[in-house]
């Protein structure tokens, strides 16, 4: 009878600088008790300093480590066809001042947009015009509409995201989150198609 | 004579709808009604945000051209402040979220693990530059 052998490579996997990689670390394997001790064991990827910090590790070239151990086996790959594996060189440790330098980035820079797009709107204008419409009364600066509406600005941005510092409004994930995640895959997406050998056949002149 | 009026209208009405399909387009592609019915789990009621829409458009729209005159308490507009302030503060976020300009800051400093805080330093940044403005700002 033929046995057969699954496994199913993870998306995106760290590993130590000089870390030799085995498939246990890359895949979740499925095998019979006895092949299946071997095959965790199985040698894929040797990381070397020429790896800098992102190795694709393509499916076939698995199965073709993985051919030689298990002799007649019937291989199937499912999931994905490929690993991303990542080098972490050092544990990389955020530094305090970057993480100010951010911070008042983003502060400064939505501060002055928010003033920017206040004055192309000429939401000045529109609140006097407004607050005469509702009241009768004339007030060139009608701060019973423009205090509650820079704290409804807070508000309404809390909302979108999600969250008030450490708590979430509800379970699911924010938009943001969302985007970051899309985000990341696509660098996932480009680099399995441009950074592995295998995924372009090019024409060599010469 | 009549006909300068019925293209008068005509000139009207297109201006409407090209700037009305505008604003829906705007508001759709910034996804802020999806938003408000995922937080309140209101999915059924989309076609009453789409009026309640519609309908603020159009009073909008009525009282800006029209020089009618209220004589409301100077209190009441306080909610109407905050809830102005809530909308254009959903439309700031999605606008950050559509430009994809958060993801790209954080992967590059590195400080995905501080995500929170530096949301905070935005929503706090607009907060303390429209008070600045109101406050401030205008009187120079």
């Amino acid at each position: 009878m033929n046995i057969s052998v699954y496994f199913r490579l993870h998306h995106r996997v760290q590993v130590k600088q000089d870390q030799t990689v085995v498939l246990k670390d890359i895949a979740i394997i499925d095998a019979p008790e006895t092949l299946k001790k071997d095959l965790e064991k199985v040698q894929v990827h040797k990381v070397t300093k020429q790896d800098h910090n992102i190795v694709i590790l393509d499916g076939i070239k698995v199965i073709q480590k993985v051919r030689g151990k298990v002799g007649n086996c019937d291989i199937q790959l499912i999931g994905p066809q490929q690993t991303i594996i990542e080098v972490i060189t050092k544990k990389k440790k955020m530094s305090k001042p970057l993480f100010l330098i951010a911070w008042l980035l983003l502060f400064i820079g939505s501060a002055f947009t928010i003033m920017n797009f206040h004055e192309d709107t000429s939401m000045q204008t529109v609140h006097q015009k407004l607050f005469y419409l509702l009241t009768g009364i004339e007030d060139s600066k009608p701060l019973s509409i423009q205090i509650p509406y820079s704290i409804g600005l807070g508000i309404g941005m809390i909302l979108f995201f999600n969250h008030v510092f450490k708590k979430r409004i509800n379970e699911e994930p924010s938009p943001l989150e969302v985007e970051m995640f899309n985000y990341q895959q696509n660098l996932d997406h480009y680099m399995i198609i441009n950074e592995s050998e295998e995924s372009i056949k090019r024409i060599d002149e010469s | 004579m009549s006909l300068k009026i019925i293209f008068i209208l005509l000139v009207g009405l297109a201006g409407g709808i090209a700037v009305g399909a505008g604003f829906v387009a705007f508001i759709a592609v910034l996804g802020i009604i999806p938003r408000i019915m995922q937080l309140t789990k209101s999915m059924k009621m989309l076609i009453y945000y789409k009026w309640a829409t519609i309908l603020g458009v159009i009073t909008g729209t009525w009282i800006g051209l029209q020089e009618v005159q209220f004589s409301l308490h100077w209190f009441l507009l306080v909610f109407l402040g905050l809830f102005q302030g809530v909308f254009v503060g959903m439309l700031a976020a999605s606008l950050y979220e559509a430009l994809d300009v958060l993801p790209l800051i954080f992967k590059r400093v590195g400080l995905q693990d501080r995500l929170l805080y530096l949301l905070m330093a935005i929503v706090l940044g607009k907060v303390f530059g429209s008070l600045f403005h109101w406050l401030y700002y205008i009187n120079l």
